[in-house]
């Protein structure tokens, strides 16, 4: 039985059965898609800029807007005492849209001045008086932990008797990982356009991940129930999770410009004004202790996880929560005890971006299984193997079972395509040379767990118009921010009415037809919003199945098309439920027995039987069910899992990593656009390899972000993208409780990036052995940037150089 | 005198005066032009995303073959310089309905995810295969001409693959759709005449000869002599004020001349850094392969050589190289705006007083730079290293260049002269005197190592957003021993 073999999950890798193109490629390469800032000006159209503190903390002794607005062509200017509820938050609402009083980061904004020009607005902004007072700030986690400065409380999830469990290990580590944030560079920076239409809501168009939670920021700050505001989101140029939460406040400061003026506003900020203000990716330090036995099983975990979450709370508890939940990642550990808390600084509010804390825990997990490997003279990945979830051991430390887990047979199947073992000897042989610059290979996993930790998130609505020419306009809250989300959705529904996928199109995300809606985010996209569609197209098919099975029994020339208009004939009736006989969908016909019909000429007749054609549907992500205070319960739906081996050559003079060779495996589950989901693959890889290696956040001695622009801060380019690069994904028909068998894409890749990482601490490490004769374990920092990586190669050289 | 600026945008001719001349061309084609399909990212030229084709007649030159489309940023680029310039967005690249090969190439690939660097890249590809022609592009080709744009979205492999596999079409090609004979003589007839724009007590002056040019120099004591603009764009873009007196060479002949003498090459202020890679090909091989490596296409197709001295930035990629190759920079001035037209030289050991100063006179003005060939019995290497790889500001840089005595033999090969420079490691980019005397002499493992350890001690850098002092040491040290390891063993 061969075939059952290859059709082991996990084991078996998918060719691209010939994708489709992204639903908005045509309009991307010709330039014709519209982002906030492509609409064209209105008359009389204000373009807003902000006033920002160039302190980490400081008192605002006195703000002087008067020469601001003597400016001629500067209309208004708005403060704090302008805003109507001036507090918001994602989680706690302890944000102030204008900072009045004080100020708690560098780059919180005080004021908004509105001009008719650009040249008035640059002007008006320079005429700006601020008198700041310099205050104390907190700037590190060690501080803020000095201090007992936190936001909300610790968090802890635990099995077993961790400390016991340790005591009696043979073998412990200790050590400390350190890992600094990131930015997001979506390259659309923030932006919004408000228009104040007097005669119904204030209409806002946004670059965000969540038009629901933007809308009430801007009701709330202009103090109008949320009707009186609509949020309108046509694509963003890249979101990441930076425009989840932090798109409201720039939302809200057009539309507070915009209503005190009476004219259209506009704040499109430049990509400096963006990263300064806008929060990070949450830097962390963790402290551990591992037990384990002689083979490299791991017993026991104890970890003390400290996040630097900003001034103010954004979502950072809820990262952390990720955190916590991801420190196992792919790997059962039977005694666990992991706490985190979060610490309050006079940074950037730092924020979601993609993994959401999950990357964090995982750095860890992968990091300590290297040293782990490296103490005992192991290879690595013989002890990934070793401890990876597997039947028997399947079990999570927050109890949740690992079903679906297909992570073995990812390793195998990876280790034989990669070629690992002839590689890593290859490796071994290359780095005797003292000459040759020396390389590092490893393999790392991911096991993502998909849900919003947070239950009640994990919900959508959409709107499904069927029209008479059998075409279909979808509606839903998801975003569309290049991942395909709208092409995804459009794909389930397609198959679910058995029409062309050109017969089917995504209509503007708006507040105005999906209410309530959860972020785009948590990869969720497609999982909440695709299920939501297909529950609505599932009404309106039962109806349309209920009208083709009497239709079967009807003479054409007296369907309802013909004789409805007459009155002549009694009307079709349909229930709400699907007739018992089987009714297909397929092909753009529907067919019952031996009856078929066009779908178009179906919906015509629904038509004039004055059956609905359009629906909605509603989606609560089923069996969830964890207690956040316990720690403990079923937190997500499914996980996606995947691995990666990542080779890379160090530069020994300069301490510069080349990536020469990516290989990575990915189960997606059913995918329902092949090309869209390598692209997400390869993609969120890349983007985590800047966030390893050379992404670096410099802050200067007022804690004011001095990186804050592609010059300095150095996202992958295109010379970076490894020159081999394998991203594959495996056949799993196994996830049932995913709409249409998908899984999601959108994070779980970028934490295989770790394994550059650890391939990194793999090259350095084995020079340093060679040269001391004995395992060295090596801290790294998160980003190895060269400095580091030749800090930690010649630490001799730079004693010597500083102690000169 | 003319008042405007001439150029085309996707064959139309546009007259741009007073307050529009001094925007910038990527915010003009958005908010004026109604053509927002360009995307403004960074503001500095380091993203790409605003890229548009662009083509330049050369003053003087007989109209001969259309002139060459390339890429070049919209960003940072102020209006008035784009006179005479025919310039090609995204919205003219389609024929019809019909996609340009570059758009099918990016659709096909699966190159494009959230859309905003799209256009950028469909620009840069066509940009490659307007030099490029219709020949197969391998990926490294097809790197080197994506350098200059970033995409965060999709890890830029479909992006090399769709630039790899992109099929050239007739009926796209950008030269015989928009240098048309009318628009080509259009901007000739008006590139014979001086340009002056004036708005706001902002005044961008061009004229056809050195000598006007020596005359408003002369008169305006705060003048900024403006080549490609790249670096003036960035600053203006950051907020930072404008010179209120600008000037352009660029109707002015004799600085678009370049020539290779049988011991120098010569360079004028206004030839860009990719023609002048091409000049050096044979002429200073090292240099030409540095070319390659640092700054974008879209930079490159207009920055110069004499721009880069004359920012005198301590970490400007060419300066450590001029340092050690005889750079010699040429003025030309008129001293009161009184009679002929006064030249002379000044080597680039003196050029630089301190940071960002230069030792030129009011009223000078660069018309070139001449440097050195590279001798059969020299060897020259130069070194950068940064955050990233490539498109990126050095942390530390350095350039080698070494005089042998005699063919290599037995025993250590003895050096006669030495030049040694560094850029990122002082407030200027600085030549090291007394290591460049420790290395003449026999040349062999032990003396490199004292020459290293020589060169971290002769040296005193600041910690900055790119690196801290010490590993600026630790790396000027390395690059020499790197360097010597080369010549020792390679």
């Amino acid at each position: 039985m061969a075939d059952a073999v290859e059709q082991r999950p996990g084991a078996t890798v998918v060719p691209d059965p010939g994708s489709e193109p992204h639903d908005s490629s045509r309009t991307h390469v010709t330039g014709r898609s519209e982002y906030v800032d492509d609409r064209p000006m209105l008359p009389g159209e204000l373009f807003c800029g902000l006033v920002y503190s160039p302190f980490a903390r400081a008192r605002v002794k006195s703000l002087d807007l008067d020469r601001a607005l003597a400016v001629p062509g500067v209309i208004c200017a708005v403060t704090a005492k302008d805003v109507a509820h001036n507090l918001w938050g994602s989680i706690f609402v302890d944000q102030p849209l204008l900072a009045e009083k004080e100020v708690h980061y560098a780059g919180e904004v005080v004021a908004v001045l509105g001009a008719e020009s650009r040249d008035a607005l640059a002007k008006g902004l320079a005429a700006v008086q601020v008198a700041w007072e310099k205050l104390p700030a907190i700037r590190t986690i060690d501080q803020a932990v000095a201090a007992g400065a936190f936001i909300g409380s610790e968090r802890s999830i635990a099995r077993g008797d961790a400390s016991a469990a340790l005591a009696a290990a043979p073998h412990r580590l200790s050590g400390t990982v350190v890992i600094e944030g990131a930015d997001h560079f979506y390259l659309e920076s923030q932006a919004a356009v408000a228009y104040p239409r007097h005669d119904g809501p204030m209409e806002v168009h946004s670059s965000t991940q969540h038009p629901t939670e933007t809308q009430h920021v801007v009701a709330e700050a202009l103090g109008v129930p949320f009707a009186d505001v609509v949020c309108i989101a046509r694509r963003l140029g890249g979101g990441f999770g930076g425009k989840e939460s932090q798109a409201a406040p720039i939302a809200a400061y057009a539309a507070l410009v915009a209503r005190k003026s009476g004219r259209p506003a506009r704040l499109a900020i430049s990509k400096d004004e963006d990263m300064i203000i806008t929060g990070k990716r949450n830097p962390f330090q963790i402290r551990y202790q591992v037990g384990f036995d002689g083979e490299g099983r791991l017993l026991a975990l104890q970890a003390q996880l400290h996040s630097d979450g900003g001034a103010y709370a954004d979502l950072s508890t809820a990262i952390m929560e990720r955190a916590l939940l991801h420190c196992d990642n792919a790997y059962f550990i039977p005694n666990v005890q992991v706490q985190g808390r979060v610490c309050r600084t006079n940074h950037h509010p730092h924020t979601a971006f993609r993994g959401f804390g999950g990357p964090k825990g995982v750095a860890m997990i992968e990091s300590i299984l290297e040293d782990v490997a490296r103490t005992l003279g192991k290879d690595a990945l013989d002890v990934r193997r070793l401890n990876v979830y597997a039947p028997g051991r399947d079990v999570t430390h927050y109890g949740q079972q690992v079903e679906n887990n297909c992570l073995p047979e990812l390793f195998d199947a990876l280790e034989t395509r990669c070629e690992y073992r002839r590689r890593r000897a290859d490796i071994e042989r290359w780095n005797v040379h003292p000459a040759n610059n020396p390389r590092g290979l490893s393999m790392t996993a991911v096991k993502f767990g998909i849900s919003f930790t947070t239950r009640h998130l994990n919900q959508a609505n959409a709107l499904v118009n069927v029209h008479r020419d059998g075409t279909v306009q979808v509606s839903t809250g998801a975003v569309e921010m290049g991942q395909g989300v709208n092409a995804r959705i459009a794909a389930i529904v397609a198959e679910r009415l058995g029409v062309p996928t050109v017969a089917v199109r995504l209509m503007v995300t708006s507040t105005e037809k999906n209410a309530n809606t959860s972020p785009t985010a948590a990869s969720s996209g497609t999982d909440l919003n695709g299920a939501a569609a297909a529950a609505a197209c599932d009404r309106i098919r039962a109806r349309l199945a209920g009208l083709a099975v009497q239709l079967r029994d009807i003479p054409g020339d007296q369907w309802p098309s013909r004789v409805g208009g007459l009155g002549t004939h009694a009307e079709l009736r349909v229930g709400d439920t699907a007739p018992a006989e089987p009714v297909t969908f397929a092909d753009g016909r529907v067919t019952v027995g031996g009856f078929s019909l066009a779908f178009a000429e179906l919906a015509r007749e629904a038509y004039f039987s004055r059956i609905s054609l359009c629906d909605y549907g509603h989606f609560a992500t089923p069996h969830l069910g964890f207690d956040k205070v316990k720690g403990q319960g079923r937190a997500f739906l499914y996980y996606t899992q995947g691995v990666a081996a990542s080779e890379v050559e160090v530069d020994r003079f300069t301490g510069e990593v080349k990536v020469r060779r990516v290989d990575m495996l990915m189960d997606m589950g059913r995918p329902v656009n092949h090309a869209l989901d390598v692209g997400q693959v390869t993609g969120a890889f890349v983007q985590g390899m800047g966030w390893v290696t050379t992404e670096h956040l410099f802050y200067d001695a007022d804690g004011l972000l001095v990186s804050h622009s592609p010059s300095t801060y150095k996202i992958p380019s295109v010379q970076d993208t490894p020159r081999v690069f394998n991203a594959e994904l495996v056949f799993n028909p196994g996830n049932t409780v995913n709409v249409r068998g998908t899984k999601a894409a959108g994070e779980p890749p970028l934490l295989l990036s770790l394994s550059v990482w650890t391939a990194i601490r793999d090259a350095v490490m084995s020079v340093r052995g060679r040269r001391t004769g004995h395992a060295e374990l090596v801290p790294m920092a998160i980003p190895a940037t060269a400095e580091r990586v030749l800090r930690a190669l010649e630490p001799e050289a730079f004693a010597t150089v500083e102690a000169s | 005198m003319r008042d405007h600026a001439l150029l085309h945008v996707n064959g139309v001719p546009c007259q741009v005066r007073g307050r529009e001349a001094f925007m910038m061309l990527a915010d003009w084609l958005r908010k004026t032009k109604g053509l927002p399909g360009t995307k403004i990212v960074c503001a500095e030229g380091d993203c790409g995303a605003c890229t548009v084709l662009r083509a330049c007649e050369t003053p003087g030159v007989e109209a001969g073959s259309a002139p060459r489309f390339d890429a070049m940023n919209s960003c940072i680029a102020l209006l008035a310089q784009m006179d005479g310039a025919h310039v090609v967005t995204v919205e003219g690249m389609q024929a019809g309905e019909e996609l340009a090969p570059a758009q099918e190439a990016m659709r096909r690939c699966h190159g494009s995810q959230c859309g905003f660097c799209t256009p950028g890249f469909v620009m840069a590809i066509s940009g490659m295969l307007e030099q490029h022609g219709p020949g197969p592009v391998d990926a490294r080709c097809a790197r080197n001409h994506l350098t200059g744009n970033l995409c965060r979205c999709t890890g830029s492999a479909p992006i090399v693959e769709a630039a790899c596999t992109v099929r050239v079409s007739e009926r796209h090609a950008v030269r015989p759709r928009y240098a048309t004979a009318a628009a080509l003589a259009a901007s000739r007839a008006a590139q014979a005449e001086s340009m002056l724009v004036e708005h706001d007590g902002f005044r961008f002056f061009a004229p056809v000869t050195l000598r006007e040019a020596c005359t408003f120099a002369a008169e305006h004591p705060d003048l900024r002599v403006v080549g490609a603009g790249t670096d003036l764009g960035v600053p203006v873009n950051k907020g930072r004020p404008m010179a209120r007196s600008m000037l352009s060479l660029h109707l002015i002949p004799e600085v678009h001349e370049s020539r290779l003498t049988r011991s120098a090459v010569q360079v004028g202020a206004r030839v860009p850094l990719s023609q002048l890679r091409h000049l050096c090909d044979e002429a200073v091989p090292e240099f030409a392969r540095f070319l390659d490596l640092f700054a974008s296409p879209q930079i490159k197709n207009v920055a110069t050589l004499v721009g880069n001295i004359a920012t005198g930035s301590p970490i400007g990629d060419t300066l450590p190289f001029l340092l050690v190759a005889g750079g010699t920079v040429h003025v030309a001035s008129r001293p009161g705006g009184k009679g002929p037209v006064q030249r002379r030289a000044i080597p680039m050991t003196d050029l630089y007083r301190g940071y960002r100063q230069l030792s030129l006179q009011p009223g000078e003005i660069i018309t070139h730079v001449t440097f050195e060939r590279t001798a059969p019995q020299q060897t020259v290497r130069l070194f950068k290293v940064s955050q990233r790889k490539d498109l990126d500001i050095s942390t530390v840089s350095a350039a080698y260049a070494v005089t042998w005595q005699g063919k290599r033999g037995r025993g250590p090969r003895q050096i006669v002269e030495a030049r040694v420079a560094y850029g990122g490691v002082a407030a200027t980019p600085i030549r090291l005197a007394e290591v460049e005397q420790a290395l003449v002499g026999a040349f062999d493992a032990a003396r490199a190592e004292q020459v290293a350890e020589l060169i971290a001690r002769s040296i005193q850098p600041l910690s900055d957003v790119r690196g801290t002092a010490a590993y600026r040491s630790v790396l000027a040290a390395n690059l020499f021993r790197q360097f010597a390891g080369e010549v020792l063993h390679g």
